[in-house]
């Protein structure tokens, strides 16, 4: 060992030494895990843009490289009118769960309450059970013959005839249900951020003179800002390509880019080839959102060795 | 004063937040009432208080199969996963090594990939090697997506090790299969049982990318779904519900709260 017989060295410059030494178990130990992803990740992608260029096919016959399935997907105006849709609907689910969590994660981070994390815990803990079955709860509230719309009945608010039939089967459902999975998550990345604020910050601008809420808006937003943008683009990457809450409460009016992924493969008319234009489309516009974006993605205790 | 908050924006910010969890749990409330009730529809008024649909539920052998075959790609995907999420850690956290960072995204980037295009990456390429879909394409899967998030819970608990410890043990005599299991294992082992738990928990709940790659054993979220598009099997559908979250939030909250408690006790 290259540190042997150097005990009274303290443990930093010890691990930074361990740290300088170029190992050569490092390619030992990555290898089984970059090998997996290698064959089960990356080729299965290099899959999908061989059949976006017609190199593979799902009929056999004859085919060879040709770009026919993305100029035909880059002059439709339905799946790129789609794609515009599910961004919007996207968006505004974001800003909304962003909205609805900053509050709250201010309130647990800068309220001096003593039981933060049990608050946390508790405002968490939706988001660790079955994503299917929340989604579920709602189909059973929203529903024409559902909890909500029968408990009007019951009051007598509303007929029996004339039940609020927009709330399943629309756009609401799938931004609401959307809004109701993530909020939870959200709230996580943006406490954190505030949590580690340095409350000094906050009393030198009062004590030069500002209010409350100038020193909000001059110093607490900006500093809490990459929590934000965290919180948005954790419910942005996944909902954007969301198939599984539309085709469950969306109807034909909630229906998303996702959704037509799927359908091009699992319908009785399937399309690989465009399915998978599409598929590699929205894969790139998350890359390229994830690279621009990463360094607020907080995984930094990862890769800053 | 209070810098950071008004007494009146306190009451506002508290009030906010108990709407805030009224709107989380209350759909969760409701189907733990309407999993009770003695009526084929989750409808206003209450028909009366019924232990029918659990009884039915656990006379269904479908669904307790769909369980069963979740329970076994659960157990193979999430053991999968800390292994070799536990060696991409170590490396991670103990060595250098040049492409660090093209390594580090390769292996975190699951995270970010939209699951319907994971599944149909999986189901072409599985189509294209001959694989016939099974539990283990599910699990194949499922291994990919949980390995970065044991890599996350892995690598900051080997931060919080003093590297020291290893030498010591090394300098002692320790082999380093011997260092691992003696000194390493037993410090981060709250951190591998919840990379475990969270492991296992992706994969119980995953629907959209075992949609794909499911083969004739389905999945409890499989079974699931398809059971959403018949109307008479909703209240017993409702009933697992309660079940799985209950348990679900009984596990995630003492398994953090066990290992809170553990690594308190094995701070140094």
């Amino acid at each position: 060992m290259a540190v042997e017989g150097e005990a009274g060295v303290p443990a930093v410059s010890a691990s930074g030494r361990r740290r300088t030494r170029l190992d050569l178990t490092a390619p030992a130990l990555l290898g089984f895990p970059v090998v997996w992803l290698v064959a089960f990740f990356l080729v299965p992608i290099a899959i999908v843009a061989a059949y976006s260029f017609d190199i593979y096919s799902l009929f056999p016959g004859k085919h060879g490289f040709t770009l026919a399935a993305w100029r035909a997907f880059l002059h439709s105006s339905v799946y790129l009118g789609l794609f515009w849709k599910s961004v919007k609907m996207s968006l505004i689910v974001s800003a909304v769960v962003v909205a609805l969590a900053y509050p709250v994660a201010y309130y647990l981070a800068l309220s001096g309450t003593k039981r933060k994390y049990v608050l946390l815990l508790v405002l968490i803990a939706p988001f660790l059970t079955s994503y299917l079955l929340r989604v579920l709860a709602w189909k059973v509230i929203l529903g024409n013959e559902g909890v909500l719309n029968s408990f009007l009945v019951w009051v007598g608010v509303r007929s029996r005839d004339h039940p609020i039939s927009q709330l399943l089967y629309s756009r609401f459902a799938v931004m609401l249900v959307l809004t109701y999975v993530w909020v939870p998550f959200v709230a996580l990345p943006i406490f954190v951020s505030l949590e580690s604020l340095d409350r000094r910050l906050l009393e030198a601008a009062c004590d030069l003179g500002a209010s409350r809420w100038q020193a909000f808006r001059r110093v607490t937003l900006p500093l809490s800002l990459p929590g934000v943008m965290a919180g948005f683009l954790f419910v942005f990457i996944p909902t954007v390509g969301e198939f599984v809450t539309p085709s469950l409460v969306g109807g034909t009016s909630g229906y998303m880019y996702g959704n037509q992924i799927s359908d091009l493969f699992s319908t009785g008319f399937p399309d690989w080839e465009t399915g998978s234009v599409l598929a590699l489309f929205l894969l790139a516009v998350v890359a390229v959102l994830t690279a621009a974006f990463a360094r607020f993605l907080q995984v930094r205790q990862v890769t800053a060795h | 004063m209070d810098v950071a908050l008004s007494a009146n924006g306190k009451r506002v910010l508290r009030i906010f937040f108990g709407l805030l969890v009224v709107f989380l749990y209350a759909p969760i409330a409701i189907l733990l009432i309407f999993s009770f009730n003695n009526s084929e529809l989750p409808t206003f008024p209450l028909s009366g208080f019924t232990l029918h649909w659990y009884h039915q539920f656990l006379t269904n052998a479908d669904l307790k199969g769909a369980l069963e075959t979740s329970a076994v790609v659960a157990a193979l995907s999430s053991v999968g996963a800390v292994l070799l999420g536990g060696l991409a850690a170590a490396a991670l956290a103990r060595k250098r090594f040049a492409p660090k960072a093209a390594v580090s995204a390769l292996l975190l980037s699951p995270l970010v990939i939209p699951y319907v295009v994971f599944g149909i990456s999986l189901l072409l390429f599985f189509h294209a090697a001959g694989i016939p879909r099974s539990i283990l394409t599910v699990a194949i899967g499922h291994i990919v997506i949980s390995l970065p998030y044991t890599i996350l819970v892995l690598v900051p608990r080997l931060d919080q090790i003093d590297v020291a410890l290893e030498e010591a043990a090394a300098d002692l005599g320790a082999s380093p299969l011997q260092t691992f299991r003696l000194i390493v294992l037993p410090l981060i082992l709250p951190a591998v049982v919840s990379a475990f738990l969270i492991a296992f928990t992706t994969s119980f709940d995953e629907y959209a990318l075992a949609s794909f790659v499911v083969g004739t054993r389905i999945t409890f979220p499989v079974y699931l779904y398809s059971a959403l598009r018949f109307p008479s099997q909703l209240p017993q559908v409702i009933a697992v519900a309660v079940v799985v979250m209950v348990l679900s939030l009984i596990v995630v909250v003492s398994a953090e709260i066990g290992r809170r408690v553990a690594e308190r006790r094995l701070s140094l």
